[in-house]
This record gives structure tokens, C-alpha cells and sequence, in this order.
């Protein structure tokens, strides 16, 4: 039996609906010296960004025991507290975690850790954000301080492997991001 | 030519130099028509983004008349940097004594750069042209990126003085 992820880098954003500061420049008057003076202003908006997602490929598995796969991935936030949350969504019927032959399904767990490394985490529901998770990422992409920042963790029970037709079964887990 | 006319004329030769590099009591400056600067939403951090303004600057103060300017920002030490709350944002300067320029020469905060010259015939550019200096404000993409989400703000300050 082969069960295949393939998963989707996700960018989400929102804007702060921020009201502009209202400064007033001053201008120079003639002199031996003349000074003024410009206000500056900038609104940088929430980001985040999810990266360093890979397929997972569970081979050939064992119906006689479960089988899981973990991975550590980079989601950068810019939110003070570096905060975000995630949502995921399988390509099952009404986004279920379950992977399909065209015929049968074989459902997986998704499991959300907020730090790399790990082989378990907060087991997720399809379509519901997980939130309160906090980043350490420092800059998009992870490219400069920690490589990682969350894990990834999916998970079959021996149950649903025994329960599954023997085929290959393949799906689409997408992962959003959001600031908090 | 006699020895003492020689040193006459070398020493008015002096004269000349010193004055294009030392400002007199009726040298006067002014810088005006400045305009605040707003970037807005910041929406694409991979590039930098850039705010330019022409402005009028006068300086009287012959033969050349030249100037130096002198910006300071809000941020600690006179520094180039926005806040928000207690989150930073730094900024560069960058200023040509030529209206309409879209680069000019990176000003260090409460450093002088001297030698720059107007071209403004009048004090508030109301004859001629109406500018005479480009000022340029940059952020750059790595600092807003680096930067926590927030509106951010500070005021910059520029001192002009004759030379």
C-alpha cells in the first residue's frame, strides 16, 4: 500500500486598517541658518509565510502498524508577538484528511507542533484554525537564523491501513497560514 | 614684477579661496516647500521603496554659493529611524542639490555634507525655478521585513547653513 501528501506553499496576509499619522512639515525661514523639519510615516502590514514544506511519500506501509511521517517547515510572522495560525484542509470529501486511489479513501491525521523537531503535536481538524502558535523565525523563508520553525506531522492508524483497499492512494494537504 | 607686488597678489588669491569655503555674517540660507513623507501600506517587502521630493533651497553666499546640510533623525542620537511603540524602523537619507533626482548622496545622521551648491535665485523659489533640491527618503526591504507590523512614524530634520 502507498500513500503520497503533496502539499501546497501558502502565503495569507491581512492589512491593518491603520488611520494615517498626521504630521505637518515645517519650512525654513532665511537666516544665517534655516532648518525644517519632514514627518515620515510607514505602515508595515501583518505578514506571514509558510516554506521548507516537501512531499510525503510514505512508501510501501505495513497495515499492521501505524505509520507517521514528520517534517520541519518555516513559518515567519512579522505580528509583535511573532503569532500566527494554521489551518489545514485534506482533498477528501468536504476537505477531509483522506487520500484516494479514484475509488477508496484512506484517511490520515495531521498533527501541528510549534517548534521543529518534533514528532508529535495538536492534532488539527480540517478547516479550523489552530492558533496561539508563536514563531521564531526572523526573517521569510527562515534564510538567516533558525532553519525551522514548526513541524509537520502526519499520521495513519494501523486501523485505517487495515481498513484500506491495497492500491496506492494519493491527496493534497494545504496548509494557511494567518497573523494573530 | 616687483616681490611685494607678488605677495599682494598671492595673498588676494587667499582671499578668494577662503571665502568660497568660510560663510560671511550676510550669508543667508533658507530651505522650504518640504513636504511630509508617507509611505503608506508597505505591501511589497522585497523591494525597497523610495519617496522623493524636490524643494526649494537658496543659499546666498558668494562667489558659489554653496551650503552644507545637516539631517537628523527622531531616533536615538539624532539617528534615521521610525518607531512604532517600541518597535524600530531604520531609514536612509539620501540629498542632490539638483530638483527631480530620483538618487542622490546617503546623508550620515548629524553629519554634514558640504559643497552643495543652489541654484535658486530667490529665498522662497517664487522666480525661476520653483525647486532646487531633491530630497529622498528610502526603506529598505530587509529593515521592513525585519520590522513587526505597525505604523510607524518620526519626523525628520534638516539644517542648512552657508559656506
Amino acid at each position: 500500500m502507498r500513500g503520497f501528501l503533496k502539499e501546497g506553499v501558502l502565503f495569507a496576509c491581512c492589512a491593518l486598517a491603520v488611520a494615517s499619522p498626521s504630521f505637518a512639515a515645517t519650512q525654513g525661514s532665511l537666516g544665517t541658518t534655516s532648518t525644517g523639519t519632514v514627518g515620515i510615516s510607514a505602515t508595515v502590514p501583518g505578514r506571514v509565510e509558510i516554506s521548507g514544506l516537501s512531499d510525503i511519500a510514505f512508501g510501501t506501509v505495513d497495515p499492521a502498524a501505524a505509520a507517521a511521517s514528520a517534517e520541519n517547515v518555516c513559518v515567519w510572522s512579522n505580528t509583535s508577538g511573532k503569532g500566527y495560525t494554521v489551518t489545514a484542509t485534506g482533498s477528501g470529501a468536504s476537505n477531509a484528511f483522506s487520500l484516494s486511489d479514484g475509488t477508496n479513501s484512506l484517511a490520515y491525521a495531521v498533527e501541528w507542533a510549534g517548534t521543529a523537531g518534533q514528532s508529535t503535536g495538536t492534532a488539527l481538524v480540517s478547516g479550523t484554525a489552530l492558533g496561539g502558535l508563536s514563531s521564531t523565525a526572523t526573517n521569510p523563508g527562515c534564510s538567516s537564523g533558525p532553519a525551522s520553525t514548526a513541524s509537520l506531522i502526519v499520521k495513519m492508524t494501523a486501523a485505517n491501513l487495515q481498513a484500506a483497499v491495497a492500491s496506492s492512494y494519493t491527496g493534497t494537504l494545504t496548509l494557511v497560514v494567518a497573523p494573530q | 614684477m616687483p616681490r611685494r607686488l607678488i605677495a599682494a597678489a598671492i595673498g588676494a588669491i587667499c582671499t578668494i579661496t577662503s571665502s568660497a569655503s568660510q560663510a560671511g555674517a550676510a550669508d543667508k540660507v533658507r530651505i522650504s516647500a518640504l513636504s511630509d513623507v508617507s509611505f503608506g501600506i508597505v505591501t511589497n517587502f522585497a523591494a525597497d521603496s523610495v519617496r522623493s521630493q524636490s524643494l526649494c533651497l537658496y543659499a546666498k553666499s558668494p562667489p558659489l554659493d554653496q551650503y552644507r546640510i545637516t539631517a537628523s533623525g527622531s531616533g536615538p542620537g539624532g539617528s534615521f529611524e521610525l518607531s512604532s511603540g517600541s518597535d524600530n524602523l531604520p531609514y536612509e537619507v539620501q540629498w542632490n542639490d539638483v530638483a527631480g533626482q530620483s538618487g542622490g548622496t546617503p546623508l550620515v545622521a548629524n553629519q554634514p555634507l558640504t559643497g552643495q551648491q543652489s541654484a535658486a535665485s530667490i529665498d522662497d523659489c517664487s522666480k525661476g525655478a520653483p525647486t532646487s533640491a531633491s530630497l529622498l527618503v528610502v526603506l529598505r526591504s530587509a529593515a521592513v521585513a525585519a520590522a513587526s507590523s505597525g505604523t510607524y512614524t518620526g519626523t525628520l530634520t534638516l539644517l542648512v547653513a552657508p559656506e
